[in-house]
């Protein structure tokens, strides 16, 4: 029940009446399925497949539980809604759900047990129609889990896809949109595979998805006007990937944790007109990664309201790029919060708009005249930082207190100090406040304060033994005789 | 008891004890005899296995280098100076050797008491004079109650007093049936506690000899001061002159130099001579 | 060896280090920016509504690299060299004691003041973490707390080799601090310098990097909590492509080395010597 309950009397009748109505509906569905089931097995059709088969189009099958061999195919407009978790279970080989039709609706079903074969790009659920539904279902041991090609104007929501156990090599992708646009894919759930991919697919939505453990969380190719909205991207290797392509608005969306050998938080490939606000970006290895993004003239990549933080680097750009503009983010412990990658400068971006910058955790300036906006620009300009942009080699001394030296020293002389690379005209002393973003949950707070609380105390009981020392037992008598000796 | 056998310690060219070789009898006390620099503190810290050496030591039978730790539970040691971890107190101190030694707890009051240090056990040792240190090393020596006791110049840095009560303390020690070995550059010391002495010169063994004859044998003298009155001062040096004594006049004063044994010879003579004795100092 | 005696002076040990001025400044200093940091991050969970403890444990790395090899290698110097200066160590040597003795009894004790001064700091700080809901992982905290202990006992070992090396503890303390300079920021310098100019593969410069015990902490560290050694850059890409999960092993290995043989080396020299 994700709407709201209308809260007055009157409207109570309206919603028990729906209920009874709804009641009488689902009950007459019940019958219905009951009867195809009987019809089914008074005709000997044990399979799903037969059932499919000697369904009307436009058919809605109720399919009750059990497990159903497959692969089946579904070659005209049907509805297939599973009861309590029927199983289409594959045989190892191929597709398991084949839909050659328009207007398929498939839900609430457990898929699995497809082929293995990445050539062949076995699928749990293969679609090449347009207008399907595939919704709520859960797919297991899968190849790939959800493939639509040429399957324009469908919707992907509420499914689970767990991968199979392979070596992310050998994976497929959890969800692989081709050639179909105007797809909506929302509030799917996808673990262990390889990609969720969107592939010269236009206008297609991805809002409120849930995409961990794989390498790209998100990857849009060759495909313009996305709007990518409250997912979370999580332990990828990359968490989104814009890859060609224009008009792309990432609102909400928390990314966390991707960190392969080329891990971004989010990266961008000549990608334009790039809205991103609002996202949390945390604990990438490289939070958001530029590369000659925007591409086309007039075409701008903004940034506004973004927190990155805790990432290795906040945000990685290649040399020379232009036309990126940023305000109000908050770039918070990074450990380099801008780089860029080669050496060079990112002078020719705006770091502020509309006389608001951004807020920058090592922000060592001043505010005096009170407008919370800090009195000299923000600049970027660690000597390590820039060595390591040239020489990306002498990353392996991150965290070694000699960059620590070597920053300080740089700006003791600075005739080492090196250029800028890029300068916040105006700072913001405060952090904005940010959108609220689904899925922060908290750490185990009662596992590590016990564990923490017995560090202190084993720590309390060797210095406890050191102090009991050499006293031990003796200790009494000596303070009895000290006691006498003071009396007397 | 002890043994030392062609006991040599070279450090680099200069040789510090040079084939060295004597016995201590159990229950005996040997005392080395020598100056500074003689090698007696070297043949210690042979003993006590600290030094590598040349030669064998051995102690009741064991040997130095193979069996150090079985010598060093039969020794006591008393260092010259004993160096204290000063912020622990004497007790602390009694209890961490008793603990390395294999002591028994009980043994420590007792042991501390004897010292004469019972009414000191809670003070921390820097807060202690040096004959209560002393004494303390005494103790923690004895702690174990071991049948030797090896000693480093015992009372070189003690006033007479602190001198005395130590001596006395270590009387007692020998009088309990310890065998003792120790390093003096002191006679009153080597008198009191010697049945014989081993003389060092330069490392080598000079020769041994009883304590009683020390004194001659190394030839040792003593000077002793006289005050007497002004108009007797030019009497008192002849009469002593007379008795082939070596005098000579010094301020007001008259100084004559006496063998060890001899000390009391000057005052017979002038008292012969009626020449009264203001005062007197020996040095 | 005789356990009782190890362990009189293991306890004599801790309880000098106690009361080492140096030693209780060095804990101080390390259990207050411990705490400092994890008051960072709680300042950051506050905006960011999630506490990264991959940034807090950098930090953490950080300042351990800076402070527990001073700590260990001043405690180590001081060792053997400040008690033969006061002469209570050929005091000690003239009891029924063996050197064996004398030197595992120290080592195990300052070993333990160690892992007193380690945990409380991570303790305290890991307290506020908990409290703040960015300690991550319990067994990642304790992993990190595990490898800073292993780190200072090689640090332990290397100084009181420098110990049983020298007659004056001035002399020891003052090796203990050059090295200190050497591992955290002479070498790596030096190193960074010698990479640019000579032109190093990163295979050579991981190795040579390695060569630095405080290098291997900070790459088992980061591993432990990345699972990755991406963080630093081509030459930790290198590092797991080219040994993956066998890295773990031979961090272990390494640190295990700097922690025996400076140990070992220290006791032969102290089981040599006769100069007491």
């Amino acid at each position: 029940m994700t709407k709201r309950l209308p809260s007055s009397v009157s409207n109570i009748k309206i919603v028990l009446a729906t209920l009874l109505a709804s009641g009488l509906i689902l009950l007459a569905l019940q019958m219905h399925a009951f009867a195809s089931d009987r019809e089914t097995t008074q005709c000997g059709h044990a399979t799903l497949q037969a059932m499919i088969d000697a369904a009307q189009p436009g058919d809605a099958l109720l399919v009750p539980a059990g497990v159903y061999a497959g692969p089946i195919q579904i070659d005209k407009p049907l509805t297939l809604e599973g009861q309590l978790w029927p199983v289409i279970q594959g045989d190892g080989q191929g597709h398991v759900v084949v839909i050659t039709a328009p207007n398929v609706t498939l839900r609430g079903f457990v898929v699995r047990g497809s082929g293995a074969s990445l050539d062949r790009e076995d699928s749990a659920i293969r679609v090449s129609a347009p207008n399907s539904v595939i919704e709520n279902n859960r797919i297991e041991d899968a190849l790939f889990g959800v493939y639509l090609e040429r399957a324009a104007d469908s919707v992907v929501r509420g499914n689970t896809i767990y991968g199979m156990d392979l070596p992310i090599s050998r994976r497929g992708d959890g969800l692989k949109i081709f050639y179909s646009p105007r797809t909506l894919v929302e509030g799917n759930v996808m673990r262990n595979t390889r990609d969720a991919i969107l592939w010269y697919s236009p206008d297609s939505p991805v809002r409120g998805n849930d995409f961990a453990d794989g390498r790209y969380g998100l990857h849009l190719m060759q495909s313009d006007r996305h709007v990518i909205e409250e997912n979370i991207l999580r332990n990828n290797s990359v968490g989104v990937y814009v890859m060609y392509g224009s008009g792309f608005e990432l609102r909400r969306n928390l990314i966390i944790n991707n960190r392969g050998p080329s891990g971004y938080g989010v990266g961008l490939k000549e990608a334009n007109d790039v809205l991103l606000e609002g996202n949390r970006i945390l604990s990438n290895r490289v939070g958001v990664y530029s590369d000659g993004s925007p591409l086309r003239p007039g075409s701008t990549v903004t940034y506004r309201n973004n927190l990155f933080a805790y990432n290795e680097i906040g945000l990685e750009m290649l040399p020379n790029t232009e036309r990126n503009r940023f305000r109000d983010n908050i770039f918070l412990d990074n450990g380099q919060q801008v780089t860029v990658a080669g050496g060079g400068d990112l002078l020719r971006n705006e770091w502020a708009m509309e006389g608001r910058g951004n807020y920058w955790s090592d922000y060592a300036g001043f505010d005096a005249d009170g407008d919370a906006i800090g009195d000299l620009p923000y600049a970027a300009k660690s000597l390590y930082d820039t060595l390591t942009g040239v020489h990306p080699e002498l990353r392996l001394f991150q965290l070694s207190p000699a960059v620590d030296a070597l920053d300080l020293a740089a700006k003791a002389f600075p005739l080492f100090a090196p250029q800028p690379r890029l300068s916040d005209p105006a700072p913001l002393m405060q952090p904005p406040a940010l959108p609220p973003t689904p899925g922060l949950e908290p750490a185990p707070t009662t596992a590590n304060l016990l564990v923490a609380l017995t560090m202190v105390a084993a720590a309390l009981f060797i210095v406890w033994t050191g102090r009991r020392g050499l006293r031990g037992r003796r200790n009494a008598n000596v303070g009895k005789t000290h006691r006498a000796t003071a009396r007397s | 008891m002890i043994e030392c056998i062609d006991l040599t310690k070279r450090y680099g060219k200069f040789i510090a004890v040079d084939h060295l070789t004597l016995q201590v009898a159990e229950r005996s006390a040997l005392a080395l005899w020598g100056a500074n620099g003689a090698g007696k503190t070297t043949v210690i810290k042979c003993l006590l296995g600290l030094l590598r050496f040349e030669g064998a030591i051995r102690v009741d039978g064991l040997d130095v280098r193979r069996q150090g730790r079985a010598v060093r539970q039969r020794i006591g040691y008393v260092p010259q100076e004993l160096a204290f971890y000063k912020e622990m107190t004497a007790v602390e101190m009694a209890a961490f050797y008793a603990r390395l030694k294999g002591a028994p707890s009980e043994r420590i009051d007792p042991v501390l008491e004897q010292v004469g240090l019972s009414e000191h056990l809670a003070k921390p040792v820097g807060a202690l004079s040096g004959g209560m240190k002393q004494r303390l090393a005494l103790g923690l020596a004895l702690l174990s109650d071991p049948p030797v006791l090896v000693m480093d110049e015992p009372t070189s840095n003690l006033d007479a007093a602190a001198r005395s009560q130590l001596l006395q303390l270590l009387a007692q020690v020998k009088t309990a049936g310890k065998t003792i070995l120790f390093t003096s550059h002191r006679i009153e010391e080597v008198e009191a506690l010697a049945d014989a002495v081993a003389v060092m010169e330069r490392g080598r063994l000079q020769f041994t000899c009883d304590s009683a004859s020390l004194a001659r044998r190394v030839g040792l003298r003593t000077q002793v001061k006289f005050i007497v009155p002004g108009h007797e001062v030019e009497r008192a040096l002849e009469v002593l002159q007379g008795e082939g004594l070596a005098a000579r006049r010094n301020g007001i004063g008259v100084i004559v130099d006496v063998s060890h044994g001899e000390k009391a010879r000057p005052i017979h003579t002038l008292s012969r001579a009626r020449i009264e004795v203001i005062d007197f100092e020996v040095e | 060896m005789n356990i009782t005696v190890i362990w009189t002076l293991a306890q004599k040990e801790l309880r000098d280090a106690l009361r080492n001025r140096w030693f209780l400044l060095y804990t101080a200093a390390f259990v207050g920016l411990s705490l400092a940091l994890s008051y960072m991050s709680l300042a950051g969970a506050g905006i960011a509504g999630f506490a990264g403890f991959g940034r807090t444990a950098a930090s953490l790395i950080n300042l351990v690299l800076l402070i527990i090899p001073l700590m260990a290698l001043t405690v180590g110097a001081q060792s053997l060299a400040h008690e033969q200066e006061q002469g209570t160590l050929a005091y000690l040597l003239a009891q029924p004691v063996t050197r064996v003795e004398v030197f595992a009894g120290k080592y195990l004790g300052l070993a333990m003041s160690l892992l007193a001064s380690v945990g409380l700091g991570f303790g305290i700080a890991g307290v506020v973490l908990a409290i703040s809901d960015g300690a991550g992982s319990p067994a990642a905290y304790v992993g990190l707390m595990g490898r800073t202990y292993l780190l200072s006992l090689a640090m332990l070992s290397v100084g009181v080799l420098v110990s049983a090396m020298s007659k004056r503890a001035g002399v020891a303390i003052g090796g203990g601090l050059f090295l200190w300079l050497a591992f955290v920021f002479l070498g790596d310098l030096g190193l960074m310098g010698t990479a640019l100019t000579m032109r190093l593969s990163v295979g050579q410069l991981l190795w040579l990097s390695l060569l630095n015990p405080l290098q291997v902490f900070k790459m088992a560290a980061i591993l432990d909590i990345n699972a990755t050694l991406d963080l630093l850059g081509p030459a930790g890409i290198y590092a797991m492509q080219e040994y993956g999960q066998r890295l773990r092993i031979i961090f272990l290995a390494l640190m295990a080395a700097w922690i025996v043989l400076p140990a070992l080396a220290a006791y032969a020299r102290f089981q040599r010597r006769g100069d007491f």
